[in-house]
């Protein structure tokens, strides 16, 4: 959330820079079953991001202490790629991609049922390869199709998505100059069957009108993002 | 790695196969399997390529940064490369820092890559001891089913040579291509069931010995070799694989050359 610099996001028609309009989502694929060696496996492109996630298991969970006695642990993993933005990032886990492997790992358990596996492990690793914005909700999203496609027992898809503010005007799915310049970022995790919520996070300023506005443009998006989960999934089957 | 499971069943089943000149997938012990290559499929990389051979999918990105020259080699640029088996890959590939196994995966192709001159570092140097261009090559498997090395090795000179020197995006000049004047291919061939055969997958690298990684350029020099694991081979034995080497990477450096004419 920094100034806008010389960056103007949205024009006089409310064109946003991608050439959407403040409540369109950004072009989006999802395919199933992009690892073949893995249990379920999706990937999803979303505007410029790319993301593949793998799910393992369940499985026997080692070490002993970090089994659980009534239920699977969700061990997940969300990792960037070092060419998958502009500046190399160097390998290895950092503090950003624990805090959203935490959040995303809270999100996921929040629907499987975990309770049916007891003592083992289910991985899921989610693999940034092109970064734009929205990172986090791709990888939340396509997670949530790869446990799907590996037959995990849930009791609702999570679909991801990001609303937020540029000058002063509320958009729907950030895109990278929205998120670096804008002033507000509003992602969440919402069950598309129930409109129940597993994931929150939000960062900027709103106004508790603006608020609702984002609130809303979210419930809208992830519909939208939904319906490409379902045929992926459906198209997988067949 | 995870210890893999009943090595010795899978083991005897490949060796009674190997008697019949068989492999468990049919195919011939010279055959690899369908090979697929796709360049320029990153958005944020300077150069990129994914690979699939068989189950095993793997990407290669190229970035460039500003260096500082090193003070024994002042106008001289940079080269390295890094080999990554993230746990998406397989579920014998575990978090933690690079293991051994990805570490060798990554110095062996960029000995063959190196060695073979095909990046001249002098090109790279944009200030004689001041600033220079460090290309970075980053491996990155998304599926292992065995003979990660080929993959990598195939997208990595597929990828170097996609690349555009991104100096607009440095203030260092005008965008460039990156100038790659040769093609090392790497063929590797794993002992199964008591013979060398080539493109092992994941269960023959499992129920197989040592394997050979062979590395060779343009007119057939060689550039680097590598054997892994525990076994003895014969001269014959190599003098075999060696052979076979020269018609394969000839195979493939025709592959990448057509994918980048094709761009």
């Amino acid at each position: 959330m920094g100034g806008y610099g010389d960056v103007q996001c949205i024009d006089e028609n409310g064109i946003r820079l991608d050439g959407r309009k403040i409540d369109e989502v950004r072009p989006m694929s999802i395919e199933v079953g992009v690892v073949p060696v893995a249990d379920g496996s999706a990937r999803m492109t979303w505007g410029l991001n790319d993301v593949i996630a793998a799910v393992y298991g369940p499985m026997e969970a080692h070490p002993r202490k970090i089994q659980r006695q009534d239920r699977a642990v969700l061990d997940v993993r969300y990792n960037m790629a070092p060419f998958s933005t502009t500046d190399r990032i160097r390998p290895g886990f950092n503090r950003r991609s624990r805090e959203i492997s935490k959040v995303t790992a809270e999100a996921l358990e929040s629907v499987v049922l975990t309770e049916l596996y007891p003592r083992s492990k289910i991985r899921v690793e989610i693999e940034i390869i092109c970064a734009e914005a929205g990172t986090r909700c791709a990888g939340i999203t396509a997670a949530s199709v790869a446990l799907a496609h590996a037959g995990i027992p849930m009791t609702d898809l999570v679909v991801s998505v990001a609303s937020g503010k540029v000058h002063d005007i509320v958009v729907c799915d950030l895109n990278k100059e929205e998120d670096n310049y804008g002033e507000a970022d509003l992602p969440m995790g919402i069950l598309p069957n129930s409109g129940e919520l597993v994931f929150l996070q939000m960062d900027g300023d709103l106004s508790p009108d603006q608020f609702q506005e984002a609130w809303d443009y979210n419930m809208e998006a992830a519909k939208v993002v939904h319906k490409h989960m379902v045929e992926a999934l459906k198209r997988g089957e067949a | 790695m995870a210890i893999p499971l009943v090595p010795k069943l899978l083991r005897a089943h490949l060796a009674e196969l190997a008697a019949e000149d068989m492999r468990h997938d049919g195919r011939g012990r010279f055959e690899s399997r369908d090979v697929e290559l796709e360049i320029d499929c990153l958005t944020r990389a300077d150069g990129s390529a994914r690979v699939r051979m068989g189950d095993t999918i793997v990407f290669a990105g190229v970035k460039f940064q500003i260096m500082k020259p090193y003070p024994d080699r002042p106008n001289q640029g940079g080269l390295m490369c890094s080999a990554e088996v993230r746990p998406v890959a397989g579920r014998q590939w575990e978090p933690g820092p690079p293991s051994p196994q990805s570490i060798e995966l990554g110095r062996v192709v960029d000995r063959g890559i190196r060695e073979s001159g095909c990046i001249n570092t002098e090109d790279l140097c944009i200030i004689p001891g001041e600033k220079a261009w460090q290309v970075i090559l980053d491996l990155f498997a998304v599926s292992d089913d065995g003979n990660l090395f080929d993959a990598f090795a195939l997208a990595a000179i597929a990828a170097l040579k996609s690349a555009t020197v991104p100096a607009e995006r440095f203030e260092a000049g005008e965008d460039m291509p990156l100038e790659v004047s040769k093609t090392p291919i790497m063929c590797s061939y794993h002992k199964v069931g008591g013979r060398f055969v080539y493109d092992a997958d994941r269960r023959e690298e499992l129920g197989g010995d040592e394997r050979i990684h062979i590395t060779l350029g343009d007119d057939d020099h060689v550039h680097s070799l590598q054997k892994g694991l525990k076994g003895i081979f014969t001269a014959a034995e190599f003098a075999e694989i060696m052979n076979e080497a020269r018609s394969r990477c000839a195979e493939l450096r025709d592959l990448v050359d057509k994918a980048i004419e094709g761009e």
